[in-house]
């Protein structure tokens, strides 16, 4: 790619990543938002977060390959659940994570 | 002006955040490096652009000849979720200074966004300058580890990923902690139902923005009934 082409995609990129993300902010701060707007954005987050792990770990394209290697990333997060739940913190689930992850994986490549 | 104490707050909150970003900026800044892209560049891109997911998916866009319009509309629909991150923040800077505002929303990520929520939710003292700070720790360990990623180029072989679920298992985490009542477990149901059919029928670029609103109007819906059932 030459160097004015990667230019313009990296504008194309930046312009609507800014106004996704400053745009909502300074329109809303100020405004004294109805009772079921606001009940909207207390339920972003628990949406958010169930929306990336389910993107995260439904990888259709793993299950395409091989059913077994689909299920790794689903296993991998039933075992962060309960360490997240009794450590409450992010470092230890993602230690335990990417260690179930690892040791799933080749468990499957070995029964493969 | 931030104290000593904000500032060793905000790093110890973004602390988690700041490894996860070692570990998959590193593999992202190599695959830029594939195209081309310097340390420097990596470093000046993570800074302004500063998306894990559009800097991971551009480099195979960019490999496989992708027409620069589609690059930048599908990069674009995996980004438009942090409208939604941006909309959350917004009671929480009501009387902020509209630069220090600015600032926090240009650098808000998913990761960002979760430790945040979740320290303005259960910390009465969390403010807006730790909440910056925090966006801002995270940035420049997301930019180091890309432009070292870049020096570095192929010379460097990781498990992305195992590297990777590091970041799903923080997410799993931050979900595990907004799970309180059954109005949650709606939305994260209907998200969760939501994703997997809109990847099913090749909607993955929508997938997430799109399932948090699946999730959020099921949320409403079931508190709008659940508060007449009980009327």
């Amino acid at each position: 790619m030459q160097v004015h082409s990667f230019w313009f995609l990296y504008i194309l990129l930046l312009v609507p990543m800014l106004i996704f993300r400053v745009v909502p902010l300074l329109v809303l701060k100020h405004r004294d938002l109805p009772p079921k707007v606001r009940a909207a954005l207390g339920l972003i987050p628990v949406a958010a977060f169930s929306a990336l792990v389910a993107s995260d770990i439904l990888q259709l394209d793993l299950w395409a390959r091989d059913p077994a290697r689909g299920l790794v990333p689903i296993a991998a997060v039933l075992i962060v659940v309960p360490v997240a739940q009794k450590s409450k913190s992010l470092v230890w689930s993602a230690v335990a994570g990417m260690l179930a992850y690892a040791c799933l994986s080749y468990a499957v490549s070995l029964l493969g | 002006m931030s104290t000593r104490k904000d500032i060793q707050e905000a790093l110890k909150a973004a602390f988690p955040i700041m490894l996860g970003y070692v570990a998959i900026g590193i593999p992202c800044g190599v695959m830029e490096n594939e195209i081309g892209i310097g340390p420097f560049f990596a470093f000046f891109i993570s800074c302004t652009f500063y998306s894990g997911a559009g800097q991971f998916m551009m480099s195979p866009l960019i490999l496989a000849g992708t027409p620069l319009a589609s690059i930048a509309l599908s990069i674009g629909l995996v980004s438009s979720r942090q409208m939604l991150y941006s909309a959350a923040f917004s009671p929480f800077f009501a009387s902020v200074r509209k630069r220090l505002s600015v600032l926090f929303a240009a650098t808000v990520t998913d990761e960002s966004f979760g430790v945040n929520m979740e320290r303005y939710s259960s910390d009465g003292a969390w403010d807006e300058r730790k909440a910056t700070l925090v966006n801002i720790f995270s940035m420049l360990s997301w930019a180091t580890s890309n432009a070292l990623g870049s020096a570095l180029g192929a010379a460097l072989d990781l498990p992305l990923d195992v590297m990777s679920f590091g970041m799903t298992s923080i997410f799993a985490c931050l979900l595990v902690s907004q799970l309180a009542g059954t109005t949650a477990v709606v939305v994260c149901t209907v998200s969760f139902i939501a994703v997997a059919l809109l990847k099913l029928v090749g909607m993955g670029g929508i997938a997430v923005f799109a399932g948090a609103l699946a999730g959020i109007v099921a949320g409403l819906v079931f508190e709008e009934v659940a508060s007449h059932a009980g009327a």
